[in-house]
């Protein structure tokens, strides 16, 4: 509970107050009583299961990942792997493709995120000032995104038509503004004090100034929120690389590598014939290289959720305000 | 939240209104050109649900057939069991799914071990980053009755007598595909309520313990409370999704002993539709889809608006 | 204040603005080239002849092609598809399908009308030929004869579309010389060979004596020798590869692999296999055999990793399954050592004096096949590629490598490997690099054209040999036999109308028998295995009975079958 209050210290001289305050709160703290300490091993015993469950499917996927590919055929790995080799990641990084994957993964991951937070965080802005006379409409124009869908032809040609297929900017223009995103960020800005942006009104400051200045600071525990799941999401998607740009091995991405192995077995084999099947079945992945795939490109977005997990301290927000 | 003065003002003084909005109206419009163009110009391939689409001849040489797909749907009772399993899972998930994150959100952000927090919040969306194949695996191993960890456990505490095949039984289905859910996205689905958690002034807190309120006290009184709103606009949204329950989980855990109760919508097109060459079936059933969820969030939005709290539009 | 606010929300719109008509722009430059590409089209065409003789003096052409099957990608610098490209002068980019269905991708293509030069449409080839996306590889095969000779006048007229023209070749099934017959990779009862050692290599004909000598040698022996219990028998449902549960019952009545129906031999008419005599038998025994704890209890209930798991322990004495669908357990299996758990194909009938037929020669399929597409602008350079692929020294390339790298040759000819080769040969990340087997263009199967060796080296005789585990080569003495095809009867000549599967494959629910067999396949796929477990055999058995014949439309859909077969017959006779 203690460094629930601590601050980073970048942000410190907005919110001295609160880390007075937090002070005060140590002091008192200390004297634990009986119900906060059964409250706390059971907490704890939770959270040790849970992060127990939560762990083993990665780790199997490790261990698997590590294990020989056809000895992996028994199943029966757990944590170890039984037969021990590097030839699965050897197999999924000599794919050639694999270096320009991971440059376009991470420009479209980085190139992506930080233009749709911003841009998503600016529309959320204008739908939460409060006198704002279209704000219903346009909240409504933008709900409605999210439960429907021309279906996958109209979609690829309408992206056709404007020139986004076997373009770099297809991973970019059509998730730049997430309706969803929007409105979590639209339920934070609604939450702060409006005074904030009155008295900036009042000193003369335009829409853009207090965006940019005030508003948007204030809202980092949710931006980095939107920006964790847009960066997770940019990272992941495969489909669009897939249908747009399949042509152009110039724009691969990782997760598209990585389906492209994986769907030697996943796809349904409706329709092929015995003997096309014959003619693919030297061809099937196997389990251990899906793990080595799933862990090479698992990694690199795992690693970003502590580096924005400064973010999430409370006090933050609320420190600005008290100013 | 919202103004309830805004409609009457915006009639009386809308030209100074106007004049007042004019950069909130300017910055508006890219966003509503963008909108039509990559959200709503796509929405004319809803044609495709009448007709009997044939790429070949596109959009607008295919053969009409009026609501014959919507009949072929609704007067099969194998589409109308379907509806029954995707609802079921849908809601299934969203309750569990919802309440799961929210304790853990809470349970975390009461978590005393600074160094654990942060680890245990790092682990525990590392399940959603695994492939359903992957996780799917993984629950066919722990339910298997060949030294699968809950059949063990259930004999070894003599629940059972021998081991039970949950996988073979109807009954079972949509409790595994929501636990499966859960077990996946526990941790990612909690992190928006993290956040709100830490918009909630310490001051709340602070006030409270020095009137002496326990933790438990503390968290239905303050931290309930202060993620109410992001509660209300997750759920009203979700109520729009529980039609979308998924297609992988079912397809990958489900077997021919329960295809009675594993089949989603989702699948359903899939097998009728798309890999028949048919395309407007899909657009059918999507288009259904969407409108029970519009339904659903305007009737969730409305209640939300009327009972005061946080909403959409 | 005003001022800078309203100049930046407009340049903020400005600048989206750009983005979107810079797309727009573009997009108008991409259509141009298409009409572009299009108008050359003709030029292309009409000066191939100077184009084909500009590649063999250096220039090496790309080719592009897009296979609506799951497949493996080559290395940009794969060594033998570089050693091909100089050869001939051109080489061809290949792109398979991933994560959708060969419909939908097909689907998508068409919608946008641009594809890449080679197409293989899989499921979705009707609906490419029906949208005119291919070009009549007959109005242009005259000059490339391997390309025209790849079938016979009667094949081609199997697969020439309505309008006369033939769209595609289909790559598989057509044998050169013999087949070579060493492996059965079609659908068989297996059964271990510690299994047939243990009952003294009995003669096994029917589905009871089958299951007699699992039962026996399963009361003997309840454990592997590490203690593990065994298992009597696996039964895979997992999607579409339930057929290892569901199309015994033809096989068991003595009729070859239709897949879709058995053919009355002397009245052509398509009779449906899932309710006949033999298939209330066949799944009355499979309940007995779960009620006797003989079938594994969760076999309703494993996917294929799991099927491919259990089998891999060595653990399961016996399934029915297609060998190229069980091959990677085998692999495993050989890997712990465990040689006399690998399997041998039975020839199992219901009744004893019924002649199986469970190994035929490979088979036209008709349906599917590589096409050339509208998009291509250099056909006749493409149908050259196609002709030069079937280029004897070519095809041993394809198919066996390069020599002293992938294989080496002894004083009589004959092609073998060493043990790295063998090695290198299935290790994917090494195939990807240096193997270029161009698998979905046409092929030959059984000999090399040397006349010496077989086809590929999976196929020739010594290799195979070489890698026979020990307890299969005792069982094959006992029995009197020296390959697996040898287990069963020798394959008969095809009917004409053989496969039928060719044609149900292309079936869609448009028509009413397409509509009843996914129905089929959905009622089956639940029923059957209810059947199996159930403790009421025949009152399950009647439910199935009951919803089958309520849900499904057999008439229309064997109706649609014996016109096929009719069909069929007719062109085989030449009218």
């Amino acid at each position: 509970m203690t460094n629930k209050y601590k601050v980073p210290p970048q942000i410190e001289h907005n919110v001295k107050s609160v880390k007075d305050i937090g002070k005060g709160k140590n002091a008192f703290l200390s004297r634990r009583t009986t119900g906060d300490i059964i409250f706390d091993t059971v907490n704890l015993i939770i959270m040790i299961l849970f992060t127990i469950t939560m762990l083993y499917p990665l780790l199997n996927t490790v261990a698997v990942s590590f294990n020989d590919g056809t000895d992996a055929l028994r199943g029966g790995i757990h944590l170890f792997p039984r037969m021990f080799t590097w030839d699965n990641y050897k197999a999924v990084l000599s794919k050639e493709l694999m270096p320009t994957a991971a440059k376009i993964s991470v420009l479209r991951t980085v190139i992506g995120t930080v233009t749709s937070t911003f841009v998503t965080a600016l529309l959320a802005y204008v739908l939460s000032r409060k006198n704002f006379i279209f704000k219903k409409q346009l909240s409504l124009i933008y709900v409605i995104t999210m439960y429907v869908s021309g279906g996958l032809i109209p979609v690829f040609l309408v992206y056709k038509a404007l020139g986004l297929t076997n373009s770099f900017a297809v991973y970019i223009l059509p998730g730049m503004v997430s309706a969803f995103n929007m409105l979590v960020i639209r339920t934070y800005m609604n939450g702060l004090p409006e005074s904030l942006s009155e008295s900036a009104e009042i000193d003369g400051a335009g829409h853009m100034t207090i965006f940019i200045k005030i508003i948007f600071p204030l809202c980092m525990p949710v931006i980095a929120t939107v920006a964790l799941f847009t960066a997770v999401g940019q990272w992941n998607s495969w489909f669009d690389a897939m249908l747009y740009n399949r042509m152009s091995d110039n724009l691969t991405t990782l997760q598209y590598e990585l389906m492209k192995l994986l769907s030697a077995v996943t796809t349904s084999g409706k329709g092929q014939t015995a003997q096309s099947m014959e003619h693919a079945s030297g061809m099937v992945t196997p389990t251990s290289v899906r793990a080595a795939a799933t862990v090479i490109t698992s990694l690199p977005i795992i690693c970003l959720y502590p580096f924005l997990q400064k973010y999430f301290v409370a006090g933050l927000t609320i420190g600005g305000v008290k100013e | 939240m919202g103004n309830p003065f805004n409609a009457e003002k915006k009639q009386t003084i809308s030209l100074k209104q106007f004049k007042n909005q004019k950069v909130l109206i300017l910055l508006s419009i890219p966003f509503i050109i963008y909108v039509i163009i990559f959200c709503y110009v796509p929405l004319g391939g809803w044609l495709m649900a009448f007709q009997n689409y044939k790429p070949k001849n596109g959009l607008l040489h295919s053969q009409f057939v009026g609501f014959d797909k919507f009949e072929f749907l609704f007067s099969n009772d194998q589409f109308l069991k379907v509806i029954r399993n995707t609802l079921a899972m849908g809601v299934i998930n969203l309750v569990l799914g919802t309440v799961t994150a929210i304790l853990f959100a809470i349970l975390l952000s009461e978590f005393r071990f600074n160094r654990g927090k942060k680890l245990v919040q790092t682990i525990s969306y590392l399940p959603h980053f695994l492939s359903w194949v992957i996780v799917t695996g993984i629950v066919f191993d722990v339910l298997s009755t060949e030294n699968g960890i809950v059949n063990e456990l259930l004999v070894n505490l003599h629940i059972i007598d021998k081991p039970f095949n949950f996988l073979a039984d109807p009954k079972w289905f949509w409790w595994i595909v929501g636990f499966a859910n859960v077990w996946k996205e526990t941790g990612w689905n909690s992190i928006i309520y993290l956040a709100a958690i830490t918009s909630i002034s310490p001051d709340l807190y602070e006030a409270a313990s020095i009137d002496g309120a326990g933790r438990l006290a503390k968290i239905w009184h303050i931290t309930l409370p202060g993620i109410k709103p992001t509660f209300f606009i997750l759920l009203i949204m979700n109520i729009g999704n529980v039609l979308n329950a998924g297609f992988e989980v079912q397809y990958l855990l489900g077997n021919g002993l329960v295809q009675s109760v594993s089949q989603t919508i989702d699948i359903y097109v899939l097998k009728y539709g798309i890999s028949q060459a048919d395309y407007s079936l899909g657009t059918a059933a999507g288009i259904f889809k969407s409108v029970v969820s519009l339904i659903l969030i305007v009737i969730a939005n409305q209640l939300a608006k009327k009972m005061g709290e946080e909403h959409l539009f | 204040m005003k001022k800078i606010k309203s100049i930046a929300a407009l340049s903020l719109a400005f600048l989206m603005m750009a983005g979107m008509a810079g797309c727009a722009n573009t997009s108008g430059g991409d259509g141009s080239d298409g009409n572009a590409a299009a108008g050359g089209e003709a030029g292309t065409t009409a000066a191939a002849g100077g184009d084909t003789g500009a590649a063999s003096s250096g220039e090496i052409k790309e080719f592009t092609a897009f296979f609506a099957v799951p497949g493996n990608e080559l290395n940009s610098d794969n060594r033998v598809q570089n050693a091909i490209a100089e050869k001939i002068g051109a080489k061809c980019k290949e792109t398979w399908l991933t994560g959708q269905t060969a419909e939908e991708a097909i689907g998508v293509m068409i919608a946008g009308g641009e594809y890449t030069d080679f197409i293989v449409g899989s499921s979705g080839s009707t609906t490419l030929i029906d949208a005119g996306a291919l070009i009549p590889i007959d109005q242009y095969w005259d000059n490339y004869p391997n390309v025209k000779n790849f079938y016979s006048e009667a094949e081609w007229n199997q697969i020439r579309n309505e309008d006369g023209h033939v769209y595609i070749i289909p790559q598989f099934g057509n044998v050169y010389m013999y087949d070579t017959g060493t492996i059965h990779n079609d659908e068989a009862f297996w059964i271990q060979t510690r299994v047939l050692e243990w009952a003294g290599y009995p003669k096994i004909e029917t589905l009871d004596e089958y299951f007699d000598v699992i039962e026996r040698y399963l009361e003997a022996n309840p454990t592997m020798e590490d203690g593990t219990p065994n298992i009597g028998y696996e039964i895979l449902t997992d999607d579409w590869r339930y057929f290892c549960l569901e199309n015994a019952p033809f096989f068991l009545d003595g009729y070859p692999n239709d897949g879709c129906c058995i053919v009355d031999e002397t009245t052509h008419q398509a009779i449906d296999y899932n309710t006949t005599p033999t298939a209330k038998r066949y799944f009355q025994k499979l309940n007995e055999e779960y009620k006797k704890g003989i079938i594994d209890p969760e076999t309703f209930t494993l996917n294929y990793d799991q099927y491919i798991a259990k089998l891999s322990s060595g653990r399961v004495c016996g399934m029915v399954d297609q060998h190229w669908n069980f091959q990677d357990a085998e692999n495993a299996i050989k890997q712990q050592g465990l040689d006399n758990c690998t399997y041998v194909p039975v020839g199992v009938v219901i009744d004893k004096g019924i002649e199986e037929r469970y190994h035929s020669e490979s088979a036209l399929d008709a349906t599917g096949g590589i096409g050339i597409t509208v998009s291509c602008d250099d056909v006749e350079g493409a149908m050259k590629f196609l002709n030069d692929l079937l280029d004897p020294e070519i095809l041993t390339l394809r198919n066996w490598g390069q020599e002293g790298v992938d294989y080496l040759v002894d004083e009589n000819g004959l092609f073998y490997r060493n043990e790295e080769m063998r090695k290198n040969a299935v290790d994917q990340a090494y195939l990807n690099a240096n193997m270029c087997p161009y698998s979905y263009f046409p092929n030959y199967e059984g000999m090399n054209h040397d006349g010496i060796n077989a086809c590929n080296a999976n196929n020739q005789p010594s290799e195979f040999f070489e890698a026979l585990p020990e307890p299969v080569k005792k069982c094959f003495e006992a029995y009197g036999v020296q390959t697996y095809t040898q287990m069963l009867n020798p394959s008969k000549e095809n009917s004409p109308w053989f496969p039928m599967w060719s044609y149900s494959n292309a079936f869609t629910t448009e028509t009413p028998w397409g509509l009843a067999k996914v129905n089929m396949d959905e009622v089956k796929h639940e029923y059957l295995p209810k059947v199996v477990i159930s403790e009421d055999f025949e009152t399950a058995w009647n439910e199935y009975l009951t919803v089958y014949n309520d849900r499904c439309d057999t008439e229309a859909y064997l109706n649609a079958l014996t016109e096929e077969v009719q069909r069929r017959i007719a062109i085989a006779e030449g009218n």
